[in-house]
């Protein structure tokens, strides 16, 4: 009560945030100032920046900073925190609200139900606006992400920006990445900016959070720090100004650069001193793409013996280059580089052989055709379909050989071919109608698969193999159903040979699918 | 018509048993009873097959044999025997016999069968189990969800038993909860919500799950304070992991066809995970049908990023059709052989398609059924006690005198001049019981020759060739020993030695997997020349070496024929020369030639059908598995529309064999109309040349009311069936669907 109008918050509350968060001095400040309630405590503060800029963790930390600060034998402050990612939908957001309110006033008997923003207006205003407090008490929402919400009406952000009107004891914090004008729809709503780090701040947090502990063997902890340091300065300049711009994964390409990037120093080539002739040893590694986009696969080939694989995990990045040539996230360059490339470490498992990324391996011959089908279906125009496939007129059928030529040396070359400049197959793949790949399917079954000749005449119709083929071919996503269960007409079931469909593999792989069973798919596409 | 069905429960047993299904409306009385003991599901097929009469008919075919094996299957506990067989003279007692032989046979073999499919996920399950376990405690990890990426091949289907293992070893191994997830079960965001808290609480006790089906909101209470949760909020999972004491509060979520899933609700659902990463420890599992990196590009960078991945393989589908088939069809436990033809079926289908383990096992097991359901002779496959002289009926032996292996028996018999025994096999019944009974020990011979001579020729592991492959040439043409001989006789000396004590490793301990002991108490023989060979070539190699040379040549192996080119007055010549054998050499080529000899006489095999009898325990027919497994609905509703008369057993049209006649049903006029149409159809047109057809100038003479109402309703049913549909290019024209079959 006797304290001053304006006070801010304890200068020692600020020396212990800003050594867990370096660099963030300036809007610590701000927001402490904007939400102690002795200070300059506003109703609706918008905070946003980038990904990885510290908003989240600097606002869970400082509140409870100043919560704890403020509490001496009243409550000054009291705050929740509603991630909105993890409200599914509008209705989740409101009931986790009022649970969370509840539960931070210790609030007995909320309501469980809370279908809209008034209900939940009504419901906090019970707990909040009735009820006395003491003088300048605050309560502080914060509703983190904000921006991403699920299934929320769009008059959500601005009802949560006028709740402070309805109840001024509220603060309402809105963290988003990047607020568009205006958003809230209201006036004078104070921002904060969580700016992206510059190089020498990056450097200071590299150096205060992720420093290795051990110094290198034959060198002192002084040189391996200070070696650090610029190490981490060039992989900044290498990587994170183009590319990699976050914290994070800026961390994670100093962490798994430096088993490199020292190697030459545990072999005793190079003296940690000799930072320009590192650097030029470690060159290749910089170029590396696994850093950029480490790919879901952290650890490649997992082996049961759990101490390799402890040893495997720590150095993953280490042990990419000897990687096996499979491994399609596994960059090229590096290989060429790497001196001796070492056997991946065989798995417990003998009969696990190295997998192939290669469709041509994992899918059967008959689901292989049907792809090829579908693709010549969704890539050829209907119109050319007797020319390409028909065995009526000719003995053998007429491929795109012969189609070209006619076209080219012909008077006629048709003001389709003049408008028509992009090449089919880089345009996307068109919708077909299933009986036609099917006819399709049938009439180059009979070129392709030689076993399917030999088989007798009575067999060869369309059996449940080949629709289990499809199937599969549509649960794998290779195959797109569309215009969805409506374009069917009677149910839409798969089967319905008047459905939609689309081929859903690009050209390199069907290419590749087409040689691993000796067609050149090429011949068989119009222009 | 649905009810005349309903109330005959009765017809239906009977008809289930028939090649085709005979459509027959006269009203019997179905007893109440009856209608009892049906099973539940039969109930489907019934209303099914009412639901549309020519429909239901012409698929009755692709049915039936699935509607065979499932009665098989849910009443196998019931006593009853197979119907009697020689058209109902077949007695009680033999019929029970093979139902018994059926019943005792097939456990083993499933047992067995169970027992490889779990060996080969085993290693998996160890290696999945001790990433999940590791993935806790590693610093690398951060805050990325640990996330195993499961490599199973195509068959997402037949993954089930993996997944199954998983979630009973992953419980155990690490004290977490294994939710299932398959795409078709989890349309968005919040069902896959509601199924992960709903099974992950429901593992443990009732006292928490249970909320609404349907898009219902519904709300459930956890842990103690007695808050209430909605059903998708994981904020109620927490509470009850929390109420649980659970300290480790691990979930596992097993994506089982992660393809299948919208790119979009795996994103959210792993922002979601990886938002409540530290509160409750998520860990996912992805079975993966192509490649992790095309799973990869279908995720976003932001998602990828928050998994942390290891990547497992499955046991390759090869490996496990390999060891299935050894234990299963070639292994001694197997009652029944299988047929090389029907075998190549199987094994091309299982390369060919997309058929997996499991659809090999039902065919297996089908094959079972249908022999000792259909055959007589199946009897003879019961052990000594149970089959008396009394269970074999004249009929019996009539039908072994009818089998062509009897008739190439006798002929035999006469040729090689045994007049008596071919007399007796045709006129005394006594004496061919004799000889049926003696085929027995025959079979079992001619088996365990069979399965050593493969043995030992896998074992010696020359020729690149699947076991597989072997056994089913083995059983179509007798064993090839072609390629094994040529390779055999290009070996070096040292070679030679090492292939013996492999032959001899392999009789003393035989084959596990095939289930054949060591037989050296047999082989002794065999052995001690086998020995002789390798120390004569021991001692040869060493003369040889003594002498200086190099190493041993045989006839097979040195060049004998040299080109060599002489410089003679800046001429060229060329001359052919013989190279030199020493005596070693021509010893050790002779030595090969005994071991070849010795090996050509010891490891062979006749093809099946050279046996006497082998239809009573040999089964290799191909058209009921096909029917079956690779059902061909597109030509069985052309015959049903082109030949109705086949399922209706009328009169009438029974002459009209694919040509248009006033009586046929409706819908099969239609669609002898409909085949001459073009890809637009008339309905206007359509339906005068129905009317012309039937109407009242013609044989039927219908009204044109009854006509336009029978008109309708057969195009109707074309249209269910899927010939044509609605087209939007042309009024009152239909569009023509279906071309191929």
């Amino acid at each position: 009560m006797g304290d001053s109008l304006f006070q801010l918050p304890d200068e020692l509350l600020f020396t212990t945030l800003s050594q867990t968060f370096p660099c963030r001095d300036a809007q610590i400040r701000a927001v402490a100032t904007l939400l102690h309630p002795l200070a300059a405590p506003c109703q609706n503060l918008v905070i946003h920046g980038t990904e990885a800029t510290g908003k989240s963790a600097i606002i869970a930390t400082l509140l409870q900073a100043l919560q704890d600060d403020t509490e001496k034998d009243q409550p000054l402050l009291r705050y929740v925190i509603i991630n909105s990612i993890e409200c599914i939908t509008a209705r989740h957001l409101y009931e986790s609200t009022i649970a969370k309110v509840a539960e931070a006033l210790q609030w007995q008997g909320a309501a469980t139900r809370c279908d809209s923003v008034s209900q939940m207006v009504v419901e906090l205003s019970k707990m909040l606006k009735y009820p006395s407090y003491p003088d300048n008490f605050r309560f502080v929402l914060v509703f983190d992400g904000i921006d991403r919400p699920r299934e929320a009406p769009i008059t959500l952000l601005p009802a949560l920006a006028r709740l402070s009107e309805i109840i001024p004891r509220i603060t309402s914090v809105f963290i988003a990445t990047s607020p568009p004008a205006s958003f809230l729809r209201t006036s004078f709503v104070p921002c904060i900016e969580f700016p992206n780090y510059t190089k020498n701040e990056f450097v200071t947090i590299l150096n205060t959070t992720s420093l290795p502990t051990a110094p290198l063997p034959t060198t002192t902890i002084q040189e391996t720090t200070e070696l650090w340091n610029r190490f981490t300065g060039a992989v900044h300049d290498a990587l994170a100004r183009a590319a990699s711009r976050t914290l994070p994964s800026l961390q994670h390409a100093c962490t798994s650069l430096w088993p490199r990037f020292t190697a030459p120093i545990l072999a005793g080539t190079h003296a940690p001193r000799e930072f320009s002739k590192l650097m030029v040893a470690a060159r290749v590694h910089f170029q590396d793409e696994s850093l950029l986009d480490p790919g879901i696969v952290a650890i490649q080939s997992y082996s049961s013996s759990s101490t390799t694989t402890q040893a495997q995990a720590k150095d993953n990045t280490a042990a990419l280059p000897s990687a096996p040539p499979s491994q399609a996230n596994t960059p090229r360059k590096v290989q060429s580089t790497t001196t001796t490339p070492s056997k991946p470490k065989s798995t417990a498992n003998p009969f696990v052989s190295a997998t192939t990324t290669d469709l041509s391996t994992l899918l059967p011959p008959t689901a292989r055709l049907l792809l090829l089908a579908s693709y010549l279906a969704s890539h050829n125009p209907t119109r050319h379909d007797l020319v390409l496939f028909s065995t009526f007129h000719h003995g053998r059928r007429k491929r795109r050989g012969g189609l070209s030529v006619g076209m080219g040396r012909g008077g006629h070359r048709g003001a389709q071919s003049k408008h028509r400049k992009i090449a089919r197959k880089l345009l996307g793949a068109h919708a077909f109608v299933l009986e036609r790949m099917l006819a399709i399917f049938t009439a180059v079954r009979g070129e392709w698969d030689p076993k399917w000749l030999d088989k007798d005449v009575s067999n060869r119709e369309m059996d449940a193999d080949i629709e289990m083929a499809i199937a599969t071919l549509a649960s794998l996503r290779l195959l797109i159903r569309v215009g969805g269960a409506a374009a069917g007409g009677v149910a839409g079931d798969q089967m319905d040979r008047g459905g939609k469909w689309r081929c859903n593999v690009g050209w390199e792989v069907v290419r590749g699918l087409g040689r691993s069973m000796g067609v050149e798919v090429e011949e068989w596409l119009v222009e | 018509m649905a009810e005349s069905h309903d109330d005959n429960p009765a017809l239906f047993e009977d008809d289930d048993n028939r090649a085709v299904y005979i459509f027959a409306p006269a009203g019997h009385g179905g007893s109440p009873q009856q209608e009892k003991a049906r099973p539940v599901k039969r109930r489907k097929f019934t209303s099914k097959r009412a639901s549309s009469s020519s429909a239901a008919a012409a698929a009755e075919v692709v049915r039936e044999g699935e509607a065979e094996m499932e009665r098989a299957q849910t009443t196998t506990a019931a006593a009853a025997a197979f119907p009697p067989l020689f058209g109902g003279k077949e007695s009680v007692e033999a019929a029970a016999l093979r139902r018994q032989v059926f019943d005792t046979a097939w456990p083993v073999l499933d047992g067995r069968i169970k027992n490889v499919l779990r060996e080969a996920n085993r290693t998996t399950l160890e290696d999945v189990s001790s990433f999940i376990r590791d993935a806790e405690g590693d610093t690398t990890r951060g805050t990325r969800i640990p996330a195993g990426f499961i490599i199973t091949g195509p068959n997402i289907a037949s993954q089930d038993l993996l997944f199954e293992q998983l979630s009973e070893a992953l419980g155990k191994a690490t004290q977490a909860r294994f939710v299932r997830l398959r795409a078709a079960g989890v349309p968005n965001l919040k069902a896959a919500l509601k199924k992960v808290i709903r099974d992950a609480t429901a593992q443990v006790s009732s006292d928490g799950g249970g909320g609404g089906d349907g898009d219902e909101d519904a709300k459930v209470t956890f842990g103690r304070d007695g808050r209430k949760y909605l059903d998708y909020d994981l904020e109620g999972l927490h509470a009850f992991l929390s109420s649980q004491q659970d300290p480790l509060k691990r979930v596992i979520v097993a994506f089982e066809d992660s393809e299948a899933f919208e790119s979009s609700l795996l994103t959210d659902l792993l922002a979601l995970f990886h938002s409540w990463q530290g509160r409750i420890q998520f860990s996912v599992l992805f079975g993966i049908a192509t490649s992790v990196e095309l799973f990869q590009a279908r995720l976003l960078k932001s998602t990828a990023r928050q998994l942390f991945g290891a990547k497992f393989d499955v046991v390759q589908a090869d490996l496990v059709l390999d060891n299935v088939f050894k234990s299963a069809i070639a292994g001694t436990q197997a009652t029944l052989r299988l047929g090389p033809a029907l075998l190549r079926n199987l094994l091309d289908r299982q390369r060919d398609q997309v058929a997996g383990i499991r659809v090999f096992i039902s065919s297996i097991k089908y094959a079972y059924m249908c022999h000792f359901y259909a055959n007589p002779l199946s009897v003879l496959l019961a052990d000594e006690k149970s089959l008396t002289r009394q269970l074999l009926q004249p009929e019996h032996l009539q039908a072994v005198r009818t089998l062509d292996s009897f008739k190439a028996h006798v002929e035999a018999a006469v040729d090689a001049r045994q007049l008596n025994h071919a007399q007796s096999l045709v006129e005394d019944d006594g004496y061919l019981v004799k000889q049926m009974v003696e085929q027995r020990q025959k079979k079992q011979d001619y088996l365990m020759q069979l399965l050593r001579s493969l043995h030992l020729l896998t074992s010696m592991d020359l020729v690149p060739s699947r076991f597989t492959d072997l056994y089913v040439s083995a059983l179509a043409g007798g064993l090839d020993l072609t390629p094994t001989i040529d390779a055999i006789k290009r070996l070096g000396a040292d070679d030679v030695p090492a292939l013996i004590n492999r032959l001899l490793a392999a009789i003393q301990t035989g084959n596990p997997d095939l289930d054949l002991p060591g037989w050296e108490d047999e082989a002794e023989d065999l052995i001690s020349s086998l020995t002789e060979i390798r120390d004569e070539i021991e001692a040869l190699a060493e003369q040889a070496r003594e002498k200086g040379q190099q190493s041993l040549k045989s006839k097979f192996t040195a060049q004998s024929k040299i080109l060599r080119t002489t410089v003679v007055a800046q001429k060229v010549q060329l001359s052919q020369d013989t190279a030199k054998l020493t005596e070693e050499d021509k010893a050790f080529g002779k030595t090969i030639d005994s071991l070849v000899d010795l090996l050509t006489h010891h490891i062979y095999s006749e093809p099946i059908d050279s046996l006497f009898l082998h239809q009573a325990w040999a089964y290799d027919a191909e058209a009921p598995y096909r029917d079956v497994f690779v059902p061909r609905p597109g030509t069985t509703f052309e015959r049903a529309l082109t030949r109705p008369h086949g399922y209706l057993g009328c009169e009438c049209c029974s002459k009209t064999t694919g040509t248009l006649s006033a009586t046929l049903p409706t819908t099969c006029i239609l669609y002898q109309l409909y085949l001459e149409t073009g890809s637009l159809v008339n309905v206007a047109d359509l339906w005068s040349a129905y009317y012309a057809l039937v109407g009242e100038d013609s044989d039927v003479g219908l009204g044109e009311r009854e006509a336009l109402v029978r008109f309708y309703r057969g195009l109707a049913e074309l249209r269910l069936m899927g010939f044509v549909k609605q087209s939007r290019k042309k009024a009152d024209h239909v569009a023509k669907v279906k071309w191929l079959l």
